[in-house]
């Protein structure tokens, strides 16, 4: 009995073992080693920041088509896009690390709520609401439920006194979030980048005017005052092409921040402020960018 | 057994999840997005079936005539990690549109009590082949039915306010309780 | 020394208590825990199997191949339930009828492979068998707990013995799987509360709720993917 229980499981896991040993041998499927090579390098989150359906789907295309370049991971940054490029053999463009960014200070600004909203936890529902007006009188401010935030990838997204922040050291720049805000509010842009819109606001300036304090009220100063033609109008808000802005270079001396009288566009700096908001310096005084030493705001 | 009432039985009456207990792990952890419940729900009548063939096989031709029935279990679980294994080669390398959607499943269904829990009932129960195929498949597609209607249900979970303390597994275990409470309505149906 | 072993004993009495705060192993926990001492019999089969596969598999840890370490800490657990199950058999032969199929389902317990990919395969034998014992413990601590509270709601006893004064008419649903699924479901929710209780009392931040089923397992890939997460 001992013998043959001993006979028979030995020979069914034999079995077993050999045939999965022919089998693998049999059924082995060629893959090019480097894909799961740029597999490993990439970051894994597959937040679709590259335009690919994840992280897999990128490194198989990135390894067998000649046309797509080894730079596209917005979130592993300049030094995946390296380590991808090296596996590949493809040449990487210098990256410009990115950043997400708010364009709302509806807090500052004293936007009213148009109603006690009880709903679902969701910016995308609540922006429906009241003929697609949302619940807040400004019909471009951030409803603070953080959609963003549950997509994000990275946790790089927290909310704090109604508004989203983002958290630099998490942030990659992928633009999941970007996608998710059902407003448009969210940015990304270089992390160099200077000087931003703090609104994102389509309505008049006289509306504007009405029910926010911190508003874009598209008088256009900041327009008229670009040396390099960075400002410019575009889906109804004021835009800055950040690339023509850091192209020009520091020499405007911010003409455009101290152009706008409702500190519209402001000046970046790389300190936080008291709410975790690294990004929006105060219009006065104007701390230059970099300026670590500084504190921005009490 | 007449099959039709063995397929209501089985889906309905006798859930594999709600009444009888098996593959919880995966009922609450791929219930989350209906995607994966239904990626995870197919991996598992494909399994379940072709392993209940096979240890129905290996119980009647190997285990039973040498008189060593008490390594069923030990026989099971082998024959069951050597096909979950085989299965994800021959995908791989035959079906690559079948592997990309069951492929990440595969793995994990070796540790799921589904798989080893049929086989071991068909025994217990003393199925023919054909009957013990039938059983294996009409349970397995109510534990996907089970699945799919619980990953619908906590969709729409997601966006609503949740008690802290209730988030996550034990909002899903309450869900659960409920749904095999409706579950047990259909106990008049089948004796 | 012993202050480590205490230490990988005692965090499965509470700290990584399986089947409330690691959510691992439900199945047996819902289906045997009709009552207190079904509840008590499997969790002394799971203590039983759960040390004596990790001393086992922390022994041979490695001579084990990478790629087949998942086979063959299911063929070293498989042996060990095929040894309970005839032991139950021979020696308590109720109990073996009453948990029925699930005795030897204990084999694809995650817990058991849970614990020998996350913790016997990489340790030594005796900080493994005391992790071991201590996490059957408090499996079968918990399934003890769950099986009284059902059974006295249930059918108004304890280990057998009526407890419940005579006017108390038993709640059917209790012992029924509903009653099995929303017990549970409001275990841990308590255990969720008391701890952000403890937490908040001790001036730390308050905790996540434990996730749930075969992610937190670590036995698969998919575990560690942040995709899923």
């Amino acid at each position: 009995m001992v013998t043959v229980s001993i006979l028979v499981l030995f020979t069914l896991g034999f079995v077993a073992a050999a045939l999965l040993g022919i089998s693998s041998k049999i059924l082995a499927v060629e893959e090019d080693p480097r894909v799961e090579a740029v597999v490993e390098v990439l970051p894994g989150a597959n937040c679709g920041g590259c335009g690919f359906a994840g992280c897999e789907n990128y490194a198989q295309a990135v390894v067998s088509d000649p046309d797509v370049p080894a730079g596209l991971c917005v979130a592993g940054g300049e030094e995946t896009s390296i380590k991808v490029g090296n596996l590949t053999g493809k040449i990487v463009a210098a990256m410009e690390p990115q950043i997400s960014f708010r364009r709302c200070e509806k807090i500052e600004g004293k936007v009213a709520v148009r109603f006690e909203y009880q709903g679902m936890p969701s910016c995308a529902a609540a922006a429906l609401l009241g003929s697609g007006q949302g619940t807040d009188q400004c019909a471009y401010s951030c409803l603070g439920h953080g959609d963003c935030i549950k997509v994000c990838p990275f946790d790089a997204l927290y909310l704090r006194n109604g508004l989203v922040r983002v958290d630099p050291s998490r942030c990659t720049g992928c633009g999941v979030c970007t996608r998710a805000c059902p407003r448009n509010i969210l940015e990304v842009i270089p992390r160099r980048a200077r000087v931003m819109v703090c609104c994102s606001t389509c309505d008049k300036g006289k509306k504007v005017m009405e029910i926010c304090e911190a508003g874009c009220i598209q008088c256009l100063k900041c327009k008229r005052k670009c040396p390099a033609g960075a400002v410019s109008v575009v889906d109804g808000h004021v835009h800055i092409d950040q690339q023509l802005c850091l192209g020009y270079g520091e020499e405007c001396g911010m003409a455009c921040a101290e152009a706008c009288d409702r500190r519209i566009l402001r000046r970046l700096v790389s300190t936080p402020d008291a709410d975790g908001d690294r990004f929006t310096a105060p219009h006065p005084p104007a701390i230059p960018v970099n300026a670590a030493s500084t504190e921005p705001q009490a | 057994m007449d099959i039709f009432q063995l397929f209501i039985s089985a889906i309905f009456v006798n859930n594999i999840v709600l009444a009888q207990y098996l593959g919880n792990c995966p009922y609450l952890g791929c219930s989350k997005e209906r995607g994966v419940a239904f990626g995870m729900g197919s991996a598992v009548v494909f399994v379940t079936i072709m392993a209940t063939l096979f240890t129905w096989l290996i119980q009647t031709f190997v285990l039973i005539p040498f008189g060593i029935e008490y390594l069923q279990t030990l026989a099971f679980i082998l024959v069951i990690a050597a096909l979950v294994q085989f299965v994800e080669m021959f995908l791989k390398k035959l079906i690559p549109p079948l592997y990309k959607s069951l492929g990440i499943f595969l793995p994990l269904i070796t540790t799921n009590c589904c798989v080893l829990g049929i086989a071991l009932l068909v025994q217990r129960k003393q199925y023919s082949l054909g009957t013990s195929l039938a059983y294996a498949l009409a349970s397995t597609l109510g534990f996907m039915l089970a699945l799919l209607l619980m990953s619908g249900i906590r969709e729409r979970l997601d966006t609503c306010r949740v008690p802290k303390a209730l988030k996550g597994t034990p909002i899903a275990l309450i869900m659960a309780g409920l749904m095999s409470l409706a579950f047990m309505a259909f106990r008049g149906m089948a004796a | 020394m012993p202050g480590t072993l205490w230490k990988e004993f005692s965090k499965g009495l509470w700290k990584e208590l399986p089947p409330f705060r690691l959510v691992l192993g439900l199945c047996p926990v819902l289906a045997v825990t009709k009552s207190a001492s079904t509840g008590l019999g499997m969790g002394m089969a799971v203590i039983f199997v759960l040390a004596l596969s990790n001393m086992i598999i922390s022994l041979v840890r490695n001579m084990i191949p990478q790629k087949v370490r998942i086979a063959c800490f299911i063929v070293i657990s498989a042996s060990l339930v095929v040894a309970v199950e005839l032991l139950m058999q021979a020696y308590a032969y109720p109990l073996y009828q009453s948990l029925g199929i699930f005795v030897p389902l204990i084999v694809v317990n995650c817990i058991i492979l849970g614990r020998a990919e996350a913790f016997a395969g990489k340790n030594p034998v005796l900080p493994s068998l005391a992790d071991g014992l201590g996490m059957g413990l408090g499996y079968t601590l918990s399934l003890t707990f769950l099986g009284a509270v059902r059974e006295l709601f249930g059918a108004g006893t304890l280990f057998g013995a009526p407890v419940m004064p005579s006017a108390f008419e038993p709640f059917a649903f209790m012992v029924e799987a509903p009653g099995a699924f929303v017990c549970l479901g409001l275990i841990l929710a308590s255990m969720n509360y008391l701890n952000a209780h403890m937490a908040r009392r001790r001036g730390e931040e308050e905790p996540e709720n434990p996730r749930s089923g075969c992610m937190a397992c670590g036995a698969c890939s998919r575990a560690n993917s942040p995709a899923q997460q």
